[in-house]
């Protein structure tokens, strides 16, 4: 996916429907209650039988935030009272105890990543016990390109914390801005600072980690485009390794929170792809890779460095340099992907701790792949990560007929092929350099469950 | 929704009927080399019984039952095992489609060990008694009996002598190369069926020291693995390292 990637306004407003992430495939609407406790440690005890187990990744949810950010759509639970932090991990710690032994001492964590709700929630000393609980009960990596992660809040950081965290052994830090204009902050409820924000990139830098990731938001409320301007600006000033432009998802009667914000501030279509146009510019502008969906990278970073070696991965935490872990979430709604099953924690923090506290593991939902969804989740992959499908070597792999397989996938790409989104060789189906926003598009042509399940439950495209 | 399924299942035998044998049977060569007529053909099929599948980590037989019949695995993988005195298990082998199991009870009319089935089976049954007075009336099964036995025999001295770990795994990856190859099936490219457990038991390795090696085949581009697929990229570099054990 080496090719600049071009801005077509007029493809991008036609294409702009609602279509899941696939951050996992099968999505996660297609979870169900037939996968329980019992499947969950079936799968755990499948993939240490494999020739060479894989590593794994560890995902940890911290639900907690001080005050609610109306766009918000993870599950989150909204208090300032601190000692739910600690009751919360405590649990945390006893579902560390119950998942880790499932999975055989020779499995390097390779990737650990802290999420959120806000994981900095949880003071620094709370953070230590848990990092240290985990790496008791698994067995971290020492290799240097490990990636051990956390998002953090940097209006609830006191100083030294950064510091701290590094001490730890976490190398990267994604941070929450979504826009700096004060107008669009107060529609959002979260109001922080320029000054503050770039002083916790530094910190990031100065106490040696390797990488700070930005996220950022367009179609907010009483966004404009000197407002969204003047943030880039503010924001490219300090150099982030990576960025993520996400595309807010109006969805009140999905997320609660959402309906604290007025329909009529939201900017409109036209609008909404104008903001995309002017960070996707800004950004290359400045020298930042495209890397898919919605993530750019300074070439430097191991992002970057994977897409052009064709060694890039997506999962639940977005795009990665490390291949095929295994997934483990730990806590309240996290998702884990085991070998070829997908399976996510009960949702609710009551049902979640009264789970920990039988000794139940806290499996809510999931699904098991069979051979066909395994080999669409791999075409999707192929898409999402290198921007094409490679015909030969997923026919080779999956001993099938790409053509014969695949005729309503092809009849549906060939209109996408027309409008110029995609080419369609014997070898090869790959993006165009206009078509790479819409890598969505392209692969839900290939989703087998898409005719069956709600449209109002994904984002927009755009 | 009907799609067909992607080909990357286990290796099926091809059913047989009356006159004709699945395309994998243990016997198929008996009958065939002596030129047994079509009657005696449907005598040694009438004595054939297609099993119902065995669900994984069911047992076939354990160890001290009596012996009545041997089995030829027509589909999945069987596991034999004994366990010592402290209880710890001691894998004996591992049987494929078109492999005979129960051989070595044969002696003392009481299976030796357990099978156990490491994923759904179906097995052909074949009732000791009747094969052997069939066997009276038909030289060349007789012989083809013989010649099972001391193929039997041959595989549980494979993994005999001290050899290097390396050497054992390339032994290990050759020798069931061969028998997927000598079916019919993919020689270089194959599910392990077996888990890592098993085949480090098998092996008398530790798991971690399975993986570390496979970990470094790949690395040296002898092998690829794929979650339980491998595929022998090198198989004359992989021959040449288990040829020590497979000589001696």
């Amino acid at each position: 996916m080496d090719a600049p990637v071009t801005f077509d306004a007029e493809l991008l407003r036609r294409y702009d429907r609602p279509g899941p992430r696939y951050t996992s495939y099968p999505t996660a609407p297609q979870f169900g209650p037939q996968f329980t406790e019992e499947r969950f440690r079936a799968a755990a005890l499948r993939s240490n039988a494999e020739p060479i187990p894989s590593d794994l990744s560890l995902y940890v949810h911290v639900p907690f935030c001080v005050s609610p950010c109306f766009y918000c759509g993870c599950t989150r639970i909204i208090t300032r009272d601190r000692a739910r932090g600690g009751l919360y991990l405590e649990r945390l710690i006893r579902e560390v105890g119950m998942v880790a032994p499932l999975f055989d001492r020779d499995r390097d964590v390779i990737q650990l990543h802290f999420g959120g709700g806000t994981p900095n929630f949880l003071d620094v000393g709370e953070l230590a016990a848990l990092v240290g609980s985990l790496g008791r009960h698994f067995h971290f990596s020492d290799r240097a390109d490990r990636d051990f992660s956390i998002e953090l809040d940097p209006r609830t950081l006191a100083p030294g914390d950064v510091g701290r965290l590094a001490a730890l052994g976490l190398n990267r830090a994604s941070l929450g801005v979504q826009d700096f204009d004060p107008e669009v902050q107060r529609a959002v409820n979260r109001i922080q600072g320029v000054e503050q924000t770039l002083a916790v990139i530094e910190e990031c830098r100065a106490s040696g980690m390797r990488s700070v990731n930005v996220d950022l938001i367009y179609g907010l409320p009483k966004q404009t485009l000197e407002g969204f301007a003047r943030t880039l600006d503010a924001l490219l000033a300090a150099r982030p390794d990576r960025l993520a432009i996400y595309g807010y998802a109006h969805l009140p009667e999905l997320f609660k929170g959402q309906r604290q914000i007025e329909a009529t501030d939201l900017p409109d279509a036209a609008l909404r792809l104008e903001l995309l146009q002017l960070a996707v510019q800004t950004l290359t502008t400045q020298g930042y890779r495209f890397i898919g969906m919605d993530h750019f990278a300074l070439p430097g970073d191991d992002l970057s460095k994977a897409q052009a070696a064709g060694g890039l991965h997506r999962n639940f935490m977005g795009y990665t340099i490390h291949d095929d872990c295994d997934l483990v979430g730990l806590g309240v709604s996290s998702i884990s992907h085991i070998g070829d099953s997908f399976s996510q924690s009960y949702r609710d923090l009551p049902t979640w701790e009264r789970a920990i506290d039988e000794g139940r593991l806290p499996v809510w939902r999931g699904i098991e792949l069979d051979t066909d969804d395994v080999l669409r989740a791999d075409i999707i992959q192929q898409l999402m990560c290198q921007g094409e499908i490679d015909i030969a070597r997923t026919e080779e792999q999956f001993g099938i007929g790409f053509r014969a397989y695949f005729p309503e996938a092809l009849a549906k790409l060939s209109a996408l092929a027309a409008d110029g989104l995609v080419t369609v060789e014997p070898g090869r189906i790959a993006a165009t350099s206009r078509g790479r926003f819409l890598l969505r598009i392209i692969a839900m042509c290939f989703d087998r469950y898409l005719a069956t399940s709600q449209a109002p439950r994904y984002s927009r495209a755009i | 929704m009907a799609v067909p399924a992607p080909g990357r299942g286990q290796p099926i035998a091809d059913d047989g009927d009356q006159f004709n044998f699945c395309s994998t049977c243990a016997f198929s060569g008996a009958c065939l080399d002596a030129g047994v007529d079509k009657g005696r053909l449907r005598e040694l099929h009438m004595l054939v019984e297609h099993t119902s599948p065995c669900r994984t980590g069911e047992h076939l037989f354990r160890e001290g039952d009596p012996f009545n019949a041997i089995a030829a695995v027509r589909s999945g993988t069987v596991k034999t095992y004994v366990t010592d005195a402290d209880g710890r298990e001691q894998v004996r082998g591992f049987f494929l489609p078109g492999e005979v199991i129960g051989l070595d009870a044969i002696s003392e009319s009481r299976y030796p060990c357990n099978a156990i089935a490491l994923e759904p089976v179906v097995l052909c049954r074949f009732s000791f008694p009747n094969l052997s007075s069939l066997a009276a009336r038909m030289p060349g099964l007789q012989q083809h009996l013989f010649r099972l036995l001391s193929h039997d025999i041959g595989n549980a001295a494979l993994l005999a002598g001290n050899h290097t770990a390396e050497d054992r795994m390339a032994a290990f990856l050759i020798g069931l190369s061969r028998r997927y190859g000598a079916r019919g099936f993919r020689a270089d490219r194959f599910q392990l069926t077996m888990s890592r457990a098993d085949i480090a038991n098998y092996l008398r390795l530790a798991a971690e020291t399975v993986s570390r090696i496979l970990r470094r085949f790949q690395d040296e581009r002898l092998v690829r693995v794929r979650r339980r697929e491998i595929e022998l990229l090198d198989l004359p570099r992989l021959e040449k390292a288990a040829l020590t054990v497979l000589r001696s």
